[in-house]
């Protein structure tokens, strides 16, 4: 059933396997270290933590960066240290969730963002919670944004504890269809 | 429990107290809910950068092997001990390098055979706590000492993940390794049930007749 981490191979295009060369003038490591705060974001935005998202964003450091040699146009060197994320997060939920290559699909596919960790991570959030109706909004605005508990987001819809749990799984499953450009 | 509505309540209980993803193979289906809320977690928290300190180790790493795989390096690192070697000619070290039968004990994951490897007094049994984990080194080898009454076990200073120099908590009397969120046992196994790594490698220790403790090291 578990696949394990998948090859290299799968993480797209960039074809992780060759060596990339770095601009001459600058030192190879100060350069990923620029382009990793973008995979960190990256990384972060789909695990949801801190201690996950440094586990994995140094996975993509030791497995891309010894790769890396003089050369290469800075636009290459993003593509293939994402191309290995895409390999990394892969692995990360095959081990974590028992899935296979083949339903991993969806993340080996994730486009390489073109741009730095992005300013408008607020206003996401936002976008993805006005697509979704009234009650999943409500539901998700105050357990994720204001940090309410079960029961007091029971409170605030008059509710129970048991409905605005099922009802949190059944925004969260909205919100993931939802497609906002990051 | 296991209803689905339960279990990534639970998830997401867990990432707004900024914990790890803490899954199971039972969640699979769920996965698109759950990416749906770390998503919600990372956005609401703005712009992302890395801690400074993670950076700075990141930093330091890539500064120390800028060439090579970093899990090669750990790797080379356990083969310059012998491990692999060890394993092969183990027989070589004869007798008189195996660990005191009577007051030593292997624990944790494969232990490490220095070549050549020498006895190197470390400690004295009295100078260690019951239960506390003592940094020590034996030329190039770095080991945690732990003392049960009489009897002492070593496990690795170097963590089975990274190749990181762990250090012993007291608060929680475990190993804390300083580059990642990982921990160990004194027996050296990983503390995490849901991400576990492998085992720290044993150091061969043994206590001598005179109260002395000695870990099999290199000159």
């Amino acid at each position: 059933m578990n696949a394990g981490p998948p090859d290299e191979q799968l993480a797209g295009s960039d074809e992780p396997g060759d060596v990339l060369q770095l601009p001459i003038e600058a030192r190879a490591t100060d350069i990923a270290l620029g382009e990793l705060e973008i995979v960190y974001a990256f990384i972060y935005a789909r695990v949801g933590n801190r201690a996950d998202a440094e586990d994995l964003t140094q996975q993509v450091a030791l497995k891309a960066i010894p790769r890396l040699r003089q050369g290469a146009p800075a636009s290459a060197i993003r593509g293939y240290l994402f191309a290995t994320a895409r390999s990394v997060l892969g692995g990360f939920w095959s081990t974590r969730l028992g899935l296979s290559e083949a339903e991993l699909h969806e993340d080996l596919l994730l486009a390489t963002p073109q741009v730095a960790p992005n300013e408008e991570r607020a206003d996401t959030v936002q976008r993805i919670l006005a697509q979704l109706s009234d009650n999943y909004r409500r539901v998700l605005e105050l357990r994720f944004l204001h940090g309410y508990s079960l029961k007091e987001v029971a409170a605030e819809m008059n509710s129970t504890v048991g409905a605005v749990k099922v009802m949190q799984l059944r925004a969260l499953r909205a919100a993931a269809k939802v497609e906002v450009s990051e | 429990m296991n209803k689905p509505e339960n279990r990534v309540d639970k998830i997401v209980s867990d990432l707004l107290r900024g914990r790890r993803l803490k899954l199971r193979g039972g969640d699979a289906e769920e996965k698109a809910a759950i990416t749906a809320a770390a998503r919600l977690i990372a956005a609401r928290q703005g712009p992302l950068r890395m801690n400074p300190a993670f950076r700075k180790r990141l930093e330091q790493a890539l500064e120390t092997a800028p060439n090579e795989h970093w899990l090669t390096r750990r790797a080379a690192l356990v083969a310059g001990f012998g491990v692999a070697a060890g394993a092969v000619t183990g027989g070589l070290l004869g007798r008189a390098m195996e660990p005191a039968a009577t007051t030593a004990r292997r624990v944790g994951g494969e232990a490490v055979n220095p070549i050549p490897g020498r006895w190197v007094d470390v400690a004295a049994l009295a100078d260690l706590d019951e239960g506390q984990g003592k940094r020590v080194t034996a030329g190039s080898v770095g080991a945690f000492l732990f003392r049960r009454g009489d009897s002492v076990t070593a496990v690795s200073s170097i963590c089975s993940h990274l190749p990181c120099e762990l250090w012993w908590n007291r608060g929680t009397n475990v190993l804390d390794c300083p580059c990642h969120p990982a921990s160990f046992t004194p027996d050296g196994k990983s503390t995490d049930p849901t991400y576990p790594l492998p085992a720290l490698n044993t150091i061969h220790v043994r206590v001598t007749d005179t109260g002395r403790v000695e870990v099999l090291g290199t000159a």
